[in-house]
């Protein structure tokens, strides 16, 4: 029986009203047919192409096209990006607010990415803070959290996220030696600081729906780093321990809050670490490919108890 | 033919559609309820995170079960032997996806999929070996040996069929694509045996789908359509053939003398033609698929074309076409939007599902983390002083130097 005998035999039933079946029936047979999803693609993809090839011609081109000529032209894109989004902003809120117009994400973005360039091209042309780029990226990061913040854009969220990561990055490139502990310990406290600004921002109730970025990220971060830390030669008990409390965390906040992105984590993480420290000391083919099926074989079993506990979340 | 009965894929789709409507508020909740107990199904799901574990660890176990097999009870088998065993475990694998689908009623689950990927790949595999002596490319292999990708092709078809996985039928295009190399060595027929069997399969494909138009079966088709149309335009697309395409491009406009001035020009017409036709027929049928392949090819051959006419590629390139698709976009926007009800001809620019906006929220929240790094080439030439490209870590660039 199709949808539409369904909705039809719904209709004559009285469950639904002649209004809602029309309504539903158009929905099924796709009258009307949205676009929504393309045009945003499109409109995405679009801002993408241009700031590549704005990157790319101020690159190549900027000695024949002189600094002036290029700072205006900089400038007034994003001039005219950041007027437009101030200009057409409904009033701020704390909740999610909807978008005045299909462009307004976008033009904020394209904006972001033009601030970028634009920074770029003053750095290397004037050496305004002698090659100083871990402020820059903090600058930035923190003009993109604002704007993040105060335009609702998760596009802009996700730049501010990505160009603070940059900066514990690029903070600890200037270390005379380049050591994985170090970095690990940078990418725990980026992890950490992600996840507690989150917490923290939807405990004030800023933006709540951002929580779900900040935690991603957060988690992915804190899982490799601690990874890295199992997969070291020596000392890594710790790691291993810290590894499992942070597996046994996912899986808690998992299966809670019916997020199941985070028992996935848990379970791939988790597996790969475990496996790391069983396979540690084993060499023989068989022993390996043994442990392999046993403990393949256990994680489907434990997954599909998981998934049928929560079978109707799917 | 398939496994799964039309009444439980209907049942499925309608509780879909159903949960869809209740938290868009179309239905109240005592409607909902009610709606839902009349469409009870016995199909065992989860949800994608599962299932894609699931899929991973199932991928694990069949892969480590074979390998122990073959340590344990074979010690330096040789090729033919391998070959035969292979074809057993790959017998052995598609029974296990049809009993976990029969007797556990497996929907998407993960497990039943990949042990229908593994029968594949052990089919093939196992040909190679037992019929073909495990042996590797060469540049004259044996006119015989199409059949291992023949075999892939066949079978995958057969899982699109049997359990309606759209990536099984992806999977016997990619197949279909090594059959050529066996038959000919022109490179001019390689292209055109290629699209020659994906026209048929288009051809087959829209014969079918017409008679399922508001059935479960329509998304999967409109999926394989999509499919089929991206593959014929890439495979008339003589400047997308290299895997080094764009590496190609940056440096210089490739030469292909390969081709036949004639064919080159003709396949260059193709694509040209292609991309208006895919998208008449998507907005025809009003199919988001087809419409959205249209788009992807109507972009590549814009993209293409410079390299195709041999012209010299420009730094502003990118800009003109980034601005192009962003005027697209505003203007079927605004036309749209000016329509009776910001509807015209059945389409509209309003969000009318709550899932675009759940693949928005996932999709800005992706690509705004990975666009930075990979929007901004190396230099193509000219100032050598200056350097821009990559960003350490996103900040559209804004970590990298001039």
């Amino acid at each position: 029986m199709t949808i539409l005998t369904r909705l039809e035999q719904w209709k004559e039933q009285g469950i639904i009203s002649p209004e809602q079946h029309a309504h539903l029936a158009d929905l099924t047979r796709g009258e009307p047919c949205s676009l929504f999803l393309e045009l945003n693609v499109l409109l995405f993809a679009g801002v993408l192409a241009f700031i590549a090839g704005l990157g790319w011609t101020v690159s190549t081109w900027s000695r024949q096209l002189g600094d002036v000529l290029v700072l205006t032209i900089l400038s007034a894109i994003l001039a005219a990006c950041f007027w437009y989004c101030f200009y057409r902003a409904p009033a701020w809120s704390p909740a999610e607010t909807t978008s005045p117009s299909l462009i307004f994400d976008y033009v904020l973005y394209l904006g972001s990415l033009t601030w970028s360039v634009d920074l770029v091209y003053l750095e290397n042309r004037f050496r305004v803070l002698s090659g100083q780029w871990d402020l820059y990226l903090l600058a930035t990061a923190g003009l993109f959290f604002l704007l993040a913040y105060r335009f609702d854009n998760r596009f802009v969220l996700s730049l501010a996220l990505s160009s603070l990561a940059g900066w514990f990055g690029l903070t600890i490139s200037h270390w005379p030696s380049h050591q994985d502990a170090a970095y690990r310990q940078y990418a725990i406290l980026y992890g950490l600081i992600v996840g507690v600004a989150g917490v923290f921002l939807k405990h004030r109730g800023l933006k709540s729906h951002f929580f779900g970025t900040y935690l991603n990220i957060a988690a992915n971060v804190l899982f490799w780093a601690v990874l890295s830390g199992v997969f070291n030669q020596q000392s890594y008990g710790v790691w291993f321990l810290a590894l499992l409390a942070a597996c046994g965390a996912s899986l808690a906040w998992g299966l809670a809050r019916r997020q199941f992105a985070f028992v996935a984590y848990a379970a791939v993480y988790g597996y790969v670490g475990v496996s790391s420290i069983f396979l540690r000391d084993v060499t023989g083919e068989t022993a390996v490919l043994s442990y392999f099926v046993v403990s393949g074989i256990a994680m489907l079993i434990v997954l599909v108890q998981i998934a049928r506990r929560f079978r109707r979340e799917a | 033919m398939r496994v799964y009965s039309a009444s439980s894929e209907e049942a499925l789709r309608a509780r879909n559609l159903l949960k869809e409507w209740a938290s868009e508020g179309f239905l109240t909740a005592a409607q909902y309820q009610r709606m839902e107990q009349e469409t009870v199904c016995d199909l065992r799901r989860t949800n994608i995170f599962l299932r894609l574990v699931l899929f991973l660890f199932t991928l694990i176990i069949v892969g480590a079960a074979v390998g122990l097999f073959f340590v344990v009870f074979l010690s330096r088998p040789s090729a033919q032997t391998s070959g035969v065993f292979l074809l057993i475990f790959g017998a052995i694998s598609y029974g296990a996806a049809e009993f976990a689908v029969s007797q556990a009623r497996l929907y998407r689950y993960g497990i039943e999929e990949a042990l229908a990927a593994c029968s594949v790949g052990f089919l093939c595999v196992g040909m190679q070996f037992a019929f073909f002596s495990g042996s590797h490319y060469s540049p004259t292999p044996d006119a015989a040996e199409f059949l291992v990708p023949a075999a892939g092709a066949i079978a995958s078809l057969w899982i699109w069929r049997r359990f309606g996985f759209p990536y099984a039928f992806l999977a016997a295009m990619i197949f279909v694509v090594f059959l050529p190399g066996y038959w000919t060595s022109s490179h001019s027929a390689q292209h055109l045996i290629v699209a020659a069997f994906y026209a048929a399969g288009l051809t087959s494909v829209a014969a079918v789908r017409s008679r399922h138009r508001f059935e479960y079966l329509n998304d999967g088709y409109s999926l394989v359509e999509a499919f089929l149309w991206l593959g014929i335009y890439l495979s008339i697309n003589l400047q997308l053939s290299s895997l080094n395409f764009i590496g190609e491009w940056w440096v210089a406009p490739r030469a292909l003398t390969e081709f036949s001035r004639s064919f080159y020009w003709a396949t260059w017409v193709l694509i040209w033609c292609l991309p208006p036709t895919v998208l008449a027929r998507g907005v025809r049928r009003k199919d988001r698929f087809v419409i959205a392949v249209g788009a992807i090819v109507a972009i590549l051959t814009f993209v293409t074309n410079k390299p195709y006419l041999g012209w010299q590629r420009h730094t502003w390139d990118p800009m003109l076409l980034g601005a192009l698709l962003i005027g697209v976009a505003l203007f079927i926007r605004r036309w749209f939007a000016s329509g009776p009800g910001g509807t015209r001809h059945g389409f509209t620019a309003q969000r009318l599902s709550g899932k675009d906006k759940q693949w928005m929220n996932a999709g800005s929240a992706v690509f705004g983390l990975i666009s930075p790094h990979s929007i901004t080439p190396s230099p193509q030439s000219g100032s050598p002083e200056f350097r821009f490209g990559g960003g350490d870590s996103g900040g559209g660039g804004a970590t990298s130097d001039f």
